[in-house]
């Protein structure tokens, strides 16, 4: 049914797209400047400059390795709910928090109603698309994510404060979608966290996409996945992007319980380990996974965003999916939509 | 009857000033192997000592060490064992806080040493209040561990480990003159059927608590499903989180309580500060149906999980609501 719906979007993807979930590592000087831009000591253009070079480069990459739906690497973001916080009226920088160890970071506050008073992720995407033939993803946090991210001093409850965001998300996502974006990914790593809130966080994504002609995808991550699948399907999105790998593939006993019937962007490398697995680790990978899904459905991605690896580390993780898509479509042939 | 206000257990070891950035720069230049353990335990030292000083200037009655020490609430009890290695990092139930996974590879085993014991120590020293010692409890410690080791494939006989291997803490902690002694259980909220298995367990437990009083503090949930069945814990104090169900106070106002209550209305996970003069309500309502001498206003869970600015008004909170109940106002 997604093909079908790529094709009403005339997006031609072969079979397994290759794509990554986000985040891409800043290289050596950039980190340096968006120190430097901190402490005053250089401009937002200067900054902005090497934002530019720094994302033209993963674009360019991505394409060398032959990744399928490129993303712009958020080389001019921080933290995925910060980034958005500080763009919209009524957040406030929050003060430190820890968030393991001896890791600590800013947690946003919701003091006032939260406003979308012009795009905040558009100028980014036009950029990324600019440099490419290959459609770029639109990348956004989710509601449900942002709100359990977030301290809220301004509305009654984490419903109204999710339901109220998820109006804010949907006007980003009409931006990027008349700016001619067509796959959009809305981030939520947070899911799982209180199953009991499943169906807000639902009741927030179909705010943020029903109706609205794009391919989404939701990615989440880290969660305790058992406790809301397959509850988790009534989500309005066309692909789920998950993390399988860290996990020993684990979810796929679940999609043998109840099928999985999204499409799938299943995390073939661990994000998280400095080691690059082998292509027939990451073959293997995937012939387990269309044990229980049709190929149709199965998009090829890491775990999760590559920001916390090296360029090297990354680089070699995206080249052996690459390679492990192309030795699969090299034996299978694509066959009809299913039923 | 007495409101008591007290620390739930942690508290932000961190803030934007450059003293309290402090203990952040003297662990990564111990990491980096640019400071000895010795002056990192000094520098933990100083933000314990800064921690009390928030805590008794709010006017507090029973404070904690702020668990300043801790890297987590888990790995910092687990990893002091034998038996147990440490592992990467998972969430902690439902917070933005990741702690590290302890594997049970072997018989768990108290090794030579306390696990809080000189932590408690120090903090007595430094403070002038009492100070109330928090531990996490077997089940909890239970539920967050990846199981390596056969005997332990069934929850209950790990469960029976842990306790065994806090039990001569207990007895040490009440033994040094803590007078109230916390055990944290969230575990049980998530997990109401293990309610047996962790009772067995207090039991055990509650054989060492000599003359100090034993506190099971729940939080990170709904406690309305088990509220009746808790009240047959073997624990003289039991602390709730009131923020999950709105609802929770009236079961307690029509239920009342045998045991003095740790009242956690004042939410540590949200920076609003709630209204003084209703929670003060809520808490007349409360006290008329506990039976005791005692109950506890404290943040429903540590406060580590605000920014410090945020903790401290949150402390201040208190106070506040308490000069406005009718115990604080006698």
């Amino acid at each position: 049914m997604s093909r079908e719906k790529l094709k009403q979007l005339c997006l031609e993807l072969p079979l397994f797209p290759v794509t990554s979930v986000g985040s891409f590592p800043k290289p050596d000087y950039l980190t340096a400047a968006r120190r430097d831009f901190q402490k005053g000591k250089i401009t937002a253009e200067e900054l902005r400059k090497l934002e530019e070079k720094a994302t033209t480069f993963w674009i360019k990459k991505q394409e060398e390795l032959g990744v399928d739906v490129l993303v712009d690497g958020e080389q001019y973001r921080g933290d995925m709910v910060a980034y958005f916080a500080e763009k919209l009226p009524g957040f406030q920088t929050g003060g430190l928090v820890r968030s393991y160890g001896n890791r600590y970071y800013r947690k946003p506050i919701i003091v006032g109603e939260v406003k979308w008073e012009k795009p905040i992720t558009v100028d980014w995407w036009r950029f990324a698309q600019g440099k490419t033939a290959k459609p770029v993803k639109g990348m956004l946090t989710g509601p449900y994510t942002v709100m359990d991210w977030s301290f809220n001093e301004h509305y009654p409850d984490r419903q109204a404060t999710c339901l109220a965001l998820a109006q804010m998300v949907r006007q980003e996502v009409e931006a990027l979608i008349k700016a001619s974006c067509k796959i959009i990914q809305v981030d939520e790593p947070a899911l799982s966290v209180r199953p009991e809130e499943l169906p807000v966080a639902l009741e927030a994504l179909h705010v943020v996409m029903d109706g609205l002609p794009a391919y989404f995808i939701t990615h989440a991550c880290y969660g305790a996945f058992e406790n809301i699948y397959p509850k988790m399907l009534e989500a309005p999105v066309d692909n789920f992007d998950l993390e399988m790998s860290n996990s020993g593939l684990d979810m796929l006993a679940l999609f043998r319980q109840n099928p999985f019937t999204k499409d799938l962007s299943f995390g073939v490398v661990d994000s998280h380990s400095h080691v690059v697995e082998d292509l027939p680790t990451v073959s293997q990978r995937l012939q387990q996974a269309l044990q229980v899904l049709p190929k149709e459905a199965v998009w090829l991605d890491p775990d999760c965003g590559l920001k916390t690896r090296t360029v090297d580390e990354a680089l070699g993780k995206l080249r052996v999916i690459v390679e492990a898509a192309k030795g699969a479509r090299s034996q299978l042939a694509p066959t009809a939509p299913r039923p | 009857m007495k409101l008591l206000l007290a620390n739930t257990g942690s508290y932000p070891r961190i803030g934007d000033s450059p003293e309290l950035q402090l203990l952040r720069r003297t662990i990564a230049a111990h990491d980096r192997g640019e400071a000895t353990p010795e002056s990192l335990h000094a520098v933990e030292g100083v933000l314990t000592k800064a921690a009390l000083k928030d805590q008794e200037e709010a006017g507090l009655d029973l404070v904690t060490d702020g668990q300043i020490r801790w890297p987590d609430p888990i790995s910092h009890l687990a990893g002091k064992l034998a038996g147990i290695e440490i592992n990467g990092l998972l969430r902690y139930f439902d917070t933005n806080f990741y702690f590290r996974q302890p594997v049970a590879k072997a018989d768990i085993k108290r090794q030579d040493g306390p696990l809080v014991l000189s932590e408690h120590e120090f903090a007595r020293t430094h403070a002038t209040k009492p100070v109330k010692p928090v531990l996490t409890g077997p089940l909890t410690l239970a539920r967050h561990t990846i199981v390596e080791h056969a005997p332990y494939k069934q929850l209950e006989p790990l469960v029976r480990a842990y306790a065994q291997a806090l039990a001569p803490e207990i007895d040490a902690l009440a033994k040094a003159g803590a007078e109230v002694i916390q055990l944290d259980e969230p575990a049980l909220l998530k997990n109401p059927r293990d309610f047996s298995i962790l009772q067995r367990a207090l039991l055990l437990l509650s054989k060492h608590r000599g003359k100090a009083k034993l506190a099971l503090y729940l939080y990170f949930g709904d406690p309305q499903p088990l509220y009746e069945r808790l009240q047959q814990l073997p624990v003289d104090i039991l602390g709730l989180d009131f923020t999950y169900n709105p609802k929770f106070i009236e079961r307690v106002v029509s239920a009342g309580s045998q045991k003095p209550l740790g009242l956690g209305l004042v939410d540590a996970r949200n920076t609003r500060l709630e209204d003084p003069a209703a929670v003060a309500h809520q808490i007349n309502r409360i006290l008329l149906r506990v039976k005791g001498e005692f109950c506890y206003l404290n943040p429903s869970c540590g406060l580590e999980y605000l920014p410090r600015d945020r903790a401290q008004a949150k402390l201040k909170l208190l106070a506040e609501i308490r000069t406005r109940t009718k115990a604080g106002a006698k």
